[in-house]
C-alpha cells in the first residue's frame, strides 16, 4: 500500500430484519418462495391499499440502537422516497429521512490487536424492493415482488474506516451484533445482509475528502475486501496519472475482480422525499426503550469479559469462543457441567473446531453435541478416557451414527484404567523389565519414555499419558 | 414563477409522463398560472411555525408481527398486462 | 304506484320493515329510473347483481334477520373498490380494473344490508370541481342539465338529487362532497379526518381524503354516516374511537349551539345574492333558537394556495403506482422501460390529472421543497390554529359552501378559476375537521348551500344543527 495515500471508507449496510411478516403488511417473509407468492395486496401497491407498521420492526431497531449506545428517536416518522423502477410497486419506497429511529452511535473493532472505534451516523427502517431478473427472457425482465416490503434496517457508518481490512472487521462486528440480538440471520449470500461501500482517497494529512465512488453488488466478506482493495488501487492509479475521480456508482464483478461504472438508473436522483401521509408518527416512549434495553441478550463484548472471569479462560480463548452466539452458547452449556471449563475451551477451540472446519460445518450443525462434549470431557476429567482417546472418538463420531459411549466401548477405550489399574500395569512393566529398571535407577533417564511407551502399549493407548507420567514418576522414586 | 421548457422536461421526466410538443406551450401557461396563485403563500410570515403533515397529531396504529395475509397470486395477476409463470413482465431493463 | 324514490331513507327503512313494499320493488323502481335518466350520466357501471342482493334482503326481512339498512338501494362513488367488480376512478387508467378486494366503506354498507345499484361517475382520480374531467363523460346537473353537478363526486350528487338511489357514498378532499351537494340541492357530509376508513378508497391526497355521504336530509345523512364510520386496523390514519349514535344526536331537541360567523370571510363574498342568502340562513338559525357570534378566522384566505401545493404533491406520489406493470392501462408495444412508463401514463391519465402530478412533482423537487411544500405545511398549521382558536368561543362555524351556484358545462377553462370553486370548502380538509353542506335556497332556480364546520369528532353536533335548520326550512324538500 502506497504511503502517501489514505483511503477513506464508509459502509452502508442493509440488514433484513427476521420478522415473520413484512414491515407494512401481513405477508410472510420466507426466503426462496415461488415468485410473487408472498406479495400481498399492500406489497403490490394496488389502488386503495394502505401500510400499517409492524411493531416488531421498531423493537428490533431499538435493540440495535441500544447495542451501539445510540440515541433512540422519540417518534417513528416515515418518508416517501420517490423513483420509478419495476421492482418498486408504489413508485416510492417508504423509508426514513430526517428522523431516523436510531441516531449516532459507535462500535469497536479490533485491528492488529488494537481497538478502534467506528462511528455510526444513523440506522433507519425502510421497506425492501422486489427483485428484477434480466436473464430469464430475451427481451423482457421478470419481476418478482416477494421481497417487496421486507423490513430493512439501513446502518450507515461514518467514513471512519481506513482500509479494506477495517471494513471487513466492521462488517463482521455488525454481523455479530445483529445475530446476537437475533434481529437478523445476517446471511450475506441470501441477501439478508447487504453492503455498499463508499470509497475515496486523499493524501495523508489532508482534511478534505476526495470524491467518493459507491460500490454495489458485494455479497460476501471476502468480496468486500477485494472490491475495496481494487477500488482504492484504481483510484490511486487514476489520480497519480493526473486524472480525477467522479462521484458515481460502480458494480463489483466478482469473476473479474474489478469494479465497473453502472449505467445510471439513478441519473435523475431527485427523490423528492416528503413525510408519508399514510403513516402517522408513532410515539416511542422512554419506558419502552428501557424495557427493550433490559431485555437485550448479553452482547459479545460483555460475554467475553464474563467468560474470562467466570470460567478462568484466557482473553484469546474468550474472544474466539464469542465469535458467534451459537459457539458461545455451546461453550457455556459444556463449561457449566464440567469441573474445568478451561478444558472445555481447549477442546472446543482445538479439536472440535478443527473437525468442523475440515467438514465445512458451523457449530449449529455439529454432529458432536454439547452433551457429547460434556460426556467426553467428564470422562477425561475423571481419568477414564485419555486425551488421545477422546481425539479418536471425536473423529469417529463425526462419520458414524453411533453414540459416544458405544464408540468408546467399540474402540476398547473404556478399558482405560484408573490410577490403581495403571499402578498395577506399571508394577508389572517394571517387573518384566528389570534390566531397564536398574539402568534407569542408575541414571539413564531416557528410559522413562520407554516405560511410558510400554504402559501405553499395554493399555492400547487409552491411558492418560499425564497420569501415567505422574504415577510412573511416583513409583520410580519409591 | 416562470416554467422554462427545461423545467417542464425535468418534471415530466421525474414523473414519467410524456408530454406532446404541441401542447407544451399551453401546458406551461396553465402551470405558470397555478404557481402564480400558489405564490400568494409568500405574503404570510411563517418563521417559527412547525409544519403540519397530518391532521392527526399521533396515533399508535401498529400491527402484530403475524404472517396472516392470504395471498391469491393468480387472482391478482388476472388483470396484469403481461405475466408469465407468475412473474410480471416488462421490457428488458438494462443496468 | 307511489314514487318510492321520493321517500327519505328513514321512511324507506320503515316501509320495508312494515312490508309496505319490498326491497326488490324498491330496487327495480330505482333501476328503471336510472335507465330513464341515463342522460345525466350519473353512473359509470351498474351492478348486475342488484336484484339478487335485493332478494336476499327481502328474505332476511321476512325472517326478521334484517340489519340496520337492510334492503336499501344505494350507489357508490367509483373510487371505492368492490371485489370482483370494476372500479375505474373515472379514469382510462383503470378502465378495466377489477379489484380483488373490497373497500371497508363498501363492506360496512354491504354488511348493513344495503343493495348496491352501481358505481357513480366522478372527476378523474377525484381531481375536479365539476365532474367534467371523467374519462366516462361529464355528469349533468338534474336541476339544469346544461349545468354541472359539481365535483369530484358529481355522479353521486346527481344520483341522490334525481332520486336514483336512497343515498350515495362520496369522497371529499377539497370539497368534493360539499360543493356538489350545494350545486344539486342536497345534503352532503365530510366527517373528521380518520373517522371513515380509507382502506380500498383509491387515494388522491392521503392527508386530505375522507369518505362521506350524500343524502336528502341531515337525518338520512346521520344514519348513513353511522354505517360507514369506525376504526379500521388496516388504515394507519383511522381514529380509534367509538362511533357515536349520530342519528340520535341529530334528533336531540335541546342541544345548544353557538354558531360562529367569520366576519372577514363573509364580508368578502363577491356575489350579492349569495351574501344575502347567507344572511337569510343566519336568520333561520336564529329563529330556530340557535345563538350566533361573530368570529375572526385568520389566514383562511391562504387555504387555496396551500391546498394546491399539498394535494398535488401527495397525488404525484400516490399516482406513481400507475405504471402499466401490474395493473391498469399499458401502452402498446413499449420500446423500453421508460417508454412503457411515459406512454402508459400519458395515455391513461387525463389533462387535469397530469397537471396536478406535474405541479406536485415540481413542489417537491430539489430546490423547491422548502419554498412550496414546507411553506404550505406551515401555513396549514396556522389555519388549524385559527380554527382551534375559534372553537374556544363557538361550537361550529358557518360559511357558504360555494361562492356561486352551478355554472354551465365547459364554461370554465382556466384551471385557477376552477380551483376557486373550493375556497370555502378547502379549509376544513386542511385542518381535518368535519363539515356539512345543506341546501339553503335557490338563485335563479339554481340551488346553493350553507356549510357548517365542527370541531374534531363532532359530526353529531353538525348533524343536529343541520337538522334544526331543516326543521325550520324547506329547501331540502324542494
Amino acid at each position: 500500500m502506497n504511503n502517501t495515500w489514505e483511503s477513506v471508507i464508509g459502509l452502508e449496510v442493509h440488514v433484513q430484519l427476521s420478522t415473520e411478516s413484512k414491515i407494512f403488511s401481513n405477508a410472510p417473509t420466507k426466503f426462496g418462495q415461488t415468485q410473487n407468492s408472498q406479495a400481498s395486496l399492500v406489497d403490490l401497491g394496488l389502488p386503495g391499499v394502505l401500510p400499517v407498521l409492524n411493531e416488531k420492526t421498531i423493537e428490533m431497531a431499538i435493540k440495535f440502537g441500544c447495542a451501539i449506545n445510540a440515541n433512540i428517536s422519540s417518534k417513528a416518522i416515515f418518508a416517501r422516497k420517490n423513483y420509478f423502477y419495476p421492482d418498486l410497486p408504489k413508485g416510492y419506497q417508504i423509508s426514513q429521512l430526517d428522523d431516523p429511529i436510531v441516531g449516532e452511535g459507535k462500535i469497536s473493532i479490533e485491528i492488529d490487536n488494537e481497538e478502534k472505534f467506528i462511528g455510526i451516523t444513523r440506522a433507519h427502517l425502510e421497506e425492501d424492493a422486489g427483485k428484477s431478473l434480466h436473464d430469464k427472457y430475451e427481451n423482457l425482465s421478470a419481476i418478482d415482488l416477494n421481497r417487496a416490503g421486507t423490513p430493512l434496517l439501513e446502518i450507515v457508518s461514518e467514513p471512519d474506516l481506513r482500509s479494506a481490512k477495517e471494513a471487513v472487521a466492521y462488517l463482521k462486528k455488525i454481523h455479530s451484533i445483529i445475530t446476537f440480538l437475533e434481529i437478523s440471520d445476517g446471511n450475506m449470500s441470501q441477501g439478508s445482509m447487504r453492503c455498499d461501500a463508499n470509497v475515496s482517497i486523499r493524501k495523508y494529512g489532508d482534511k478534505e475528502f476526495g470524491n467518493r465512488t459507491e460500490l454495489k453488488n458485494i455479497n460476501s466478506f471476502r468480496f468486500v475486501e477485494k472490491a475495496i482493495d481494487y477500488e482504492i488501487a484504481r483510484q490511486i492509479e487514476i489520480i497519480e496519472n493526473g486524472g480525477s475521480i467522479y462521484q458515481e456508482t460502480r458494480l463489483y464483478d466478482a469473476n473479474k475482480n474489478e469494479t465497473r461504472s453502472m449505467r445510471s438508473k439513478e441519473h435523475a436522483n431527485d427523490y423528492r422525499y416528503f413525510p408519508d401521509p399514510d403513516l402517522i408518527p408513532i410515539t416511542i416512549s422512554k419506558e419502552k426503550i428501557q424495557e427493550i434495553e433490559k431485555s437485550l441478550p448479553e452482547l459479545p463484548e460483555q460475554k467475553i469479559v464474563r467468560f474470562i472471569k467466570d470460567y478462568k479462560i484466557s482473553e484469546y480463548e474468550s474472544k474466539n469462543l464469542n465469535a458467534s452466539r451459537e459457539l458461545s452458547n455451546f461453550f457455556e452449556k459444556v463449561a457449566k457441567k464440567i469441573s474445568s471449563p478451561d478444558l472445555a475451551a481447549k477442546w472446543i477451540l482445538g479439536d472440535l473446531m478443527a473437525i468442523l472446519n475440515k467438514n465445512n460445518s458451523e457449530i449449529q450443525d455439529s454432529k458432536i453435541s454439547s452433551e457429547d462434549m460434556i460426556n467426553l470431557l467428564c470422562k477425561i476429567e475423571e481419568g477414564s478416557l485419555s486425551g488421545p482417546g477422546a481425539k479418536k472418538i471425536i473423529e469417529l463420531c463425526w462419520s458414524s451414527n453411533e453414540s459416544i459411549d458405544n464408540l468408546i466401548k467399540k474402540e476398547g477405550l473404556d478399558e482405560v484404567k484408573g490410577e490403581d489399574e495403571i499402578l498395577k500395569i506399571i508394577s508389572r512393566i517394571l517387573e518384566d523389565n528389570p534390566k531397564q529398571h536398574e539402568q534407569y535407577l542408575n541414571g539413564k533417564d531416557k528410559l522413562f519414555g520407554f516405560f511410558v511407551g510400554q504402559v501405553m502399549k499395554e493399555t492400547k493407548g487409552s491411558a492418560d499419558p499425564k497420569l501415567v507420567n505422574k504415577l510412573l514418576n511416583k513409583k520410580l522414586k519409591q | 414563477m416562470k416554467i422554462s421548457e427545461e423545467i417542464l422536461n425535468n418534471i415530466s421526466s421525474l414523473s414519467k409522463i410524456r408530454i406532446d410538443e404541441k401542447i407544451k406551450p399551453d401546458l406551461i401557461k396553465d402551470l405558470e398560472s397555478i404557481l402564480k396563485m400558489v405564490e400568494e403563500m409568500n405574503k404570510i410570515d411563517t418563521s417559527g411555525i412547525e409544519p403540519m403533515s397530518h391532521p392527526l397529531d399521533e396515533a399508535d396504529n401498529l400491527r402484530k408481527d403475524e404472517a396472516t395475509d392470504e395471498i391469491r397470486r393468480d387472482e391478482y395477476q388476472k388483470f396484469a398486462p403481461q405475466t408469465d409463470d407468475g412473474f410480471y413482465l416488462t421490457p428488458k431493463v438494462i443496468e | 304506484m307511489e314514487d318510492l324514490s321520493k321517500l327519505s331513507l328513514v321512511e324507506q327503512i320503515n316501509g320495508l320493515k312494515l312490508k309496505k313494499f319490498s326491497s326488490m320493488e324498491l330496487t327495480e323502481f330505482y333501476l328503471n329510473k336510472i335507465d330513464q335518466e341515463k342522460v345525466l350520466n350519473s353512473f359509470i357501471s351498474l351492478n348486475e347483481n342488484a336484484l339478487t342482493e335485493a332478494k336476499k334482503s327481502d328474505e332476511k326481512i321476512a325472517k326478521n334477520k334484517n340489519s340496520s339498512l337492510e334492503g336499501i338501494p344505494i350507489a357508490h362513488k367509483d373510487i371505492f373498490c368492490i371485489k370482483d367488480q370494476k372500479t375505474t376512478c373515472g379514469s382510462k387508467m383503470l378502465e378495466n380494473f377489477i379489484s380483488p378486494y373490497s373497500s371497508t366503506v363498501y363492506e360496512k354498507l354491504s354488511n348493513s344490508g344495503t343493495v348496491n345499484l352501481g358505481k357513480t361517475n366522478m372527476d378523474e382520480f377525484a381531481m375536479g370541481s365539476s365532474n367534467e374531467t371523467s374519462f366516462f363523460g361529464s355528469v349533468l346537473n338534474p336541476i339544469d342539465p346544461e349545468r354541472v353537478p359539481g365535483g369530484s363526486s358529481g355522479g353521486s350528487a346527481s344520483a341522490v338529487a334525481a332520486n336514483l338511489c336512497s343515498f350515495a357514498t362520496g369522497t371529499d378532499t377539497g370539497g368534493s362532497i360539499r360543493q356538489p351537494a350545494a350545486f344539486c340541492g342536497i345534503t352532503g357530509i365530510k366527517p373528521t379526518y380518520g373517522r371513515v376508513s380509507r382502506w380500498g378508497m383509491i387515494a388522491f391526497a392521503s392527508s386530505l381524503d375522507q369518505g362521506g355521504i350524500f343524502a336528502k336530509n341531515a337525518l338520512d345523512a346521520a344514519l348513513a354516516l353511522e354505517n360507514i364510520a369506525g376504526f379500521d386496523e388496516k388504515d394507519s390514519t383511522s381514529i380509534n374511537k367509538k362511533v357515536p349514535p349520530f342519528f340520535d344526536q341529530a334528533k336531540l331537541k335541546d342541544k345548544e349551539h353557538i354558531v360562529g360567523i367569520p366576519k372577514n370571510i363573509i364580508e368578502d363574498i363577491k356575489d350579492e345574492k349569495v351574501k344575502n342568502n347567507f344572511y337569510e340562513s343566519i336568520d333561520i338559525l336564529k329563529k330556530s333558537g340557535v345563538k350566533v357570534k361573530e368570529i375572526d378566522l385568520k389566514n383562511i384566505q391562504y387555504s387555496l394556495p396551500v391546498y394546491y401545493v399539498i394535494a398535488p404533491a401527495e397525488c404525484s406520489a400516490n399516482l406513481s403506482r400507475y405504471d402499466g406493470v401490474r395493473f391498469g392501462h399499458r401502452c402498446d408495444n413499449p420500446k423500453d422501460l421508460d417508454d412503457l412508463y411515459e406512454r402508459s401514463r400519458a395515455e391513461g391519465f387525463g389533462e387535469e390529472v397530469k397537471k396536478r402530478i406535474l405541479i406536485g412533482t415540481y413542489c417537491l423537487s430539489a430546490g423547491y421543497y422548502d419554498a412550496y411544500y414546507l411553506k404550505a405545511q406551515k401555513i396549514r398549521n396556522l389555519i388549524k390554529q385559527s380554527f382551534m382558536d375559534a372553537f374556544k368561543e363557538v361550537t361550529s362555524i358557518m360559511m357558504p359552501t360555494c361562492a356561486n351556484v352551478s355554472f354551465k358545462l365547459n364554461s370554465i377553462q382556466n384551471p385557477v378559476e376552477m380551483y376557486e370553486q373550493d375556497i370555502y370548502t378547502i379549509p376544513a380538509n386542511l385542518a381535518g375537521l368535519p363539515a356539512i353542506s345543506i341546501p339553503s335556497g335557490k338563485i335563479n332556480k339554481l340551488p346553493l348551500g350553507i356549510q357548517f364546520i365542527g370541531n374534531y369528532l363532532e359530526e353529531g353536533n353538525l348533524l343536529n344543527l343541520s337538522n334544526k335548520f331543516q326543521q325550520n326550512s324547506d329547501f331540502h324538500n324542494e
